[in-house]
């Protein structure tokens, strides 16, 4: 009992970190047509950005500023980068984000080195807030998740309460339409890109001090993004939010899980060879969950494609 | 003898709206046959149930009296039938003696060969160069299509419709958007290779249909009020009233 | 119109320009048998071997972006499956001692690799576009992953190795040397070439171009778009399966690394370099690419950095890659102006060359002074040893980054005319 509430709590932290990445990719589809190989880049410099800041201000300052930071920089890459490849087409655009993320990787090994930075919660928040069992849950943890809900909350009320949100979700259908009543829909996509990197950014200085901080972090995360967002439906944020809970629990519980797949073979009457090592099937009896756990994302979205090509939520085509 | 084309019944609803409220039409081999209506009728809708780029609610659609439910476009091409579009539909980035080059390839039963070189066929290579010229492309024949002319492209894409060697050829508003020098050389052309044909087309201009049509079609709201030879049409009283919105009027 | 030849060039069949159509690949057969005589050295022969592989994959790469119009993320899935089986084969041959000879090794790589094509195909080219991309991602990291737990066919961490010494001697070649291994790439890179080229000549491939171009009008020509695009899909994983194979014999290992999603990210970075609009544009990327990786990570740890700023850059500038730069200049060619072209070249290109060395010095002293051991001040750059900590270098450097980019950037203009 102790594990599953421990293994809720750590797929919800999971699960939120994913969504604060998958939220901004996903509106920048939706609005753009860009899928943004290099989002999770951007991840990453808001936890370089705030560690740097962290070294003179602290760490609370840089959660404040490395954010805006990675937004503006996101919006300049839009304005000069995408802008100008739009004009090419749909495949050079998703290059270019690609060897975005690419030159992002090297430009972070360039100024920070290959090794993981030093980068801590703040001291404030390193104690036990509470204990299930014999396992403690770290307080960091427990604000992350608040501040990541607090995120959410705050995204889905300028999208359907305000003017801005109405004007965005209006363009993301009819981007003539809105044009033509005035409405500066370029400046709106720069602006929505620079939103959508900011938050990963947020992401980042999140993530940074619990997950570490180091040039490979953005490929971690890179891939499984897009799975999220692509299960959950191209352009739904609900589908963004279901889908990277959903991915969350299920990689956490398969972690931590002992299941063997012996038992399963032994429970349907088979005995396992004699011979193991040499037997071209041992991989399959001693495969365990937590092993195949990174891969079962992967194979919900291949099913999900094949299935329901437009996700679990999502109204259009993939 | 079986008509080339015959629609029974059809029927399609958009969620609530019924776009075509039961098409019947008979349209015989060799026949000229134009579509009109005004804005809105339903034209467009009823060439993509035809083809099979959407599934109708009921009816059915018999092309030589074959049903064509649940075919795809590439099976319905393969039984004879053919059609442009409304929106120029081209290869933008091929050339234009590849474009007429690939739309001749499924007749000439080269299929998904992939042992066999294109290049290496003269019938194949003679075939491109007769269509080309009778619809007067050969001097563009190297360039990128996508760089000619909107007149030229139209008339590619004619060129590309009836490449294949279907027998019903399907136009959709060939002359849209066209000066009139441009209209007559595109009414010519069409003229010239659909001859031993059976055309159907949808047009918006009057002096194309009348001096081509055998026999016209007017669809409005989703229904046929007349199919009839021009003079008849022109004469008729109720597609007079349709086009000057009388009939709106009487309704209420 | 300028630039377009009379029609009766466009439309005259192949055997009439039989010559002038065969001349490359005969001149591409005469250069790859000088070239190791040529580079002797063996450090040369790898990286010719690398680049032929680097050829043969880049190219079958491009059946599916350039003429397919399929983008795909997991490409090297089928390049190392191809391989992974072939080094089987390979110790199969050893324990057993099978009269096979190496040469026909990269049939059964390419077989094996057309098979999961053909799997995977089934349900992947139902749709081009994000569906394709996204499921072309998702089989390129499962099969990453599987190849850390299928232990028994991938060898986890470690990899498989072999030795391609044990096949049946092919008239005494024995495929001790390099060189004799060179030969065989380079049999192979022409064969999958030739084969790749003529594939776009039959009517799938020719079919694949509609697709690309406008898949519903394709439906209407007769074709099933799924079709073209499946068929197009199993070829390119057939070379790749070959590449994969030719990657067993040079190197006599394979690991996770030779189909994770890093090598395929490479080789759509490659392709896209090259330029994926020519055929011959994969070809360009792949030499260009192989060249500057071995070159410049000799001499710089920064390589990476320039090569991923060249290929932003690449992308921003030139959509069409190296061979659409290229091509750019065919018409002017045909005039027989290119001579007008030299001066403005050479004022714009000589400054920009000159600028770019300037800031990559100064990156190269920034990383220096950044990233070396604490006391190590002495730095070599471009054959001259100096202490990074002092501001001279540092003014050479600058000064000549900004007098090279602001005299580009002053030509640059009468370029464009």
């Amino acid at each position: 009992m102790d594990l599953v509430a421990i293994n809720l709590i750590d797929g919800l932290f999971y699960g939120l970190l994913l969504f604060m990445l998958s939220a901004g990719l996903t509106l920048i589809f939706s609005m753009m047509g860009i899928l943004n190989f290099a989002h999770a880049s951007f991840y990453m410099l808001g936890a370089y950005f705030a560690y740097q800041i962290s070294l003179y201000l602290g760490f609370w300052a840089g959660l404040l500023i490395a954010p805006p930071l990675v937004g503006v920089l996101g919006a300049l890459i839009e304005r000069y980068g995408l802008r100008r490849v739009h004009q090419f087409g749909h495949v050079p655009e998703l290059v270019f984000t690609f060897g975005l993320a690419w030159l992002i990787e090297e430009v972070v090994k360039f100024i920070w080195g290959n090794n993981m930075m030093a980068y801590q919660e703040p001291e404030i928040l390193k104690f036990a807030l509470f204990h299930i069992g014999s396992n403690s849950i770290q307080a960091y943890k427990v604000f992350m998740i608040f501040t990541s809900m607090a995120i959410f909350i705050g995204l889905l009320f300028i999208l359907t309460r305000t003017r801005i949100g109405l004007i965005i979700q209006a363009a993301l259908s009819y981007p003539k339409t809105v044009e033509a009543l005035g409405h500066n829909v370029p400046l709106i996509f720069m602006g929505v890109f620079g939103v959508g990197t900011a938050l990963a950014g947020v992401a980042g200085v999140l993530a940074g001090p619990s997950l570490g901080t180091f040039p490979g972090m953005a490929v971690v995360l890179g891939s499984i993004v897009f799975v999220t967002i692509v299960i959950g439906g191209l352009g739904s944020l609900w589908g963004a939010l279901i889908a990277s809970l959903l991915i969350g629990w299920m990689t956490t519980a398969a972690a931590s899980s002992s299941f063997q797949f012996a038992t399963l073979l032994e429970f349907f009457g088979m005995t396992p060879p004699a011979d193991l090592d040499e037997s071209y099937l041992r991989d399959l009896w001693t495969l365990s969950l937590p092993q195949i756990g990174p891969i079962l994302p992967y194979i919900f979205m291949i099913l999900i494609l094949v299935l329901r090509p437009y996700g679990l939520f999502g109204k259009r085509d993939a | 003898m079986t008509p080339a084309l015959q629609l029974d019944g059809l029927h399609k609803r958009f969620g609530k709206t019924e776009i075509i409220r039961g098409v019947d039409l008979s349209i015989a081999a060799g026949e000229r046959h134009a579509i009109i209506g005004p804005n809105g009728a339903g034209k467009s809708t009823l060439f993509n149930l035809i083809t099979g780029r959407f599934p109708c609610t009921s009816g059915t659609v018999r092309l030589h009296g074959h049903d064509l439910a649940g075919k795809a476009p590439y099976q319905i091409n393969r039984m004879g039938l053919s059609r442009s579009f409304q929106i120029t539909n081209i290869f933008p980035r091929m050339s234009v003696f590849e474009n007429i080059r690939c739309s001749l390839l499924w007749s000439q039963g080269y299929k998904y060969s992939f042992w066999n070189m294109v290049g290496r066929s003269p019938e194949l290579t003679s075939k491109t160069m007769e269509l080309l010229e009778q619809i007067n492309l050969t001097s563009r024949a190297e360039l990128p299509a996508g760089v000619l002319s909107y007149a030229e492209q139209r008339a590619l894409e004619i060129g590309i419709t009836i490449a294949g060697g279907a027998d019903v050829i399907m136009l959709d508003e060939p002359t849209a958007g066209m000066s009139h020098s441009e209209t007559d050389y595109i009414v010519d052309l069409i003229r010239k290779v659909t001859q031993d044909k059976t055309l159907v087309m949808v047009e918006h201009d009057m002096g194309v249909v009348f001096g081509l049509a055998d026999r016209i079609s007017v669809l409005v709201y989703g229904e046929i009020i007349a199919t009839a030879p021009p003079e008849e049409v022109r004469a008729n009283p109720k597609v007079q009233e349709a086009y000057l919105g009388a009939a709106l009027q009487a309704e209420h | 119109m300028t630039g377009i030849p009379d029609s009766s060039s466009a439309v005259s069949p192949a055997n009439g320009n039989a010559l002038r159509s065969s001349l490359p690949w005969i001149v591409a057969v005469v250069v790859l048998l000088v070239l190791p005589q040529v580079f002797q050295a063996n450090s040369a022969i790898t990286i010719l071997n690398q680049m032929m592989i680097t050829i043969i994959f880049a190219l079958s790469y491009n059946m599916l972006l350039g003429q397919g119009g399929m983008l795909s993320f997991g490409h090297a899935v089928y390049m190392g499956v191809g391989g992974f089986f072939c080094m089987h084969v390979m110790n199969l041959v050893e324990a057993n001692e099978l009269p096979i000879w190496l040469h026909v090794l990269p049939i059964f790589g390419g077989l094996f690799s057309l098979g999961l094509a053909t799997i995977v195909g089934s349900f992947s080219t139902r749709k081009a576009g994000t569906v394709f991309a996204m499921i072309s991602l998702g089989i390129g990291e499962l099969v990453a992953a599987c190849s850390l737990i299928i232990i028994v066919f991938f060898g986890g961490e470690e990899g498989i190795s072999g030795d391609r010494t044990y096949f049946k001697p092919f008239f005494g070649v024995k495929f001790l040397q390099q060189n004799e291994v060179y030969y065989l790439i380079a049999f192979w890179t022409i064969v999958s070439a030739l084969l790749m080229y003529l594939f776009s000549r039959t009517p799938v491939g020719r079919m694949a171009n509609a697709v690309r171009d406008n898949p519903e009008r394709a439906e209407f020509l007769g074709y099933s778009a799924r079709w073209v695009r499946y068929f197009s899909f199993c070829g390119a994983g057939f070379f790749a399966g070959i590449a994969g194979a030719l990657v067993a014999i040079n190197f006599e290992i394979l690991t996770e690394t030779d189909l994770n999603l890093g090598k395929s990210g490479m080789i759509l970075l490659i392709t896209f370099l090259g330029g994926t609009g020519f055929f011959f544009g994969p070809i360009i990327g792949a030499i260009v690419f192989t060249l500057l990786q071995s070159v410049l990570s000799l001499q710089t740890e920064l390589w990476q950095l320039y090569v991923g700023a060249l290929f932003v850059a690449t992308v921003m500038f030139f959509p069409g890659g190296l061979a659409g730069l290229l091509m750019m200049h065919q018409p002017a060619m045909r005039l027989g102006n290119l001579g007008l072209l030299v001066v403005p070249y050479v004022n714009t290109l000589i400054p920009a060359a000159i600028g770019a060395l300037g800031l990559a010095g100064l990156m190269e002293m920034l990383f220096h002074v950044r990233h070396a051991a604490v006391g190590d001040i002495e730095m070599r750059l471009f054959w001259i040893t100096f202490d990074s900590h002092t501001i001279l270098p540092w003014v050479i450097a600058i000064a000549t980054m900004i007098t090279g980019f602001w005299l580009a950037y002053r030509n640059a203009p009468k370029l464009r005319e």
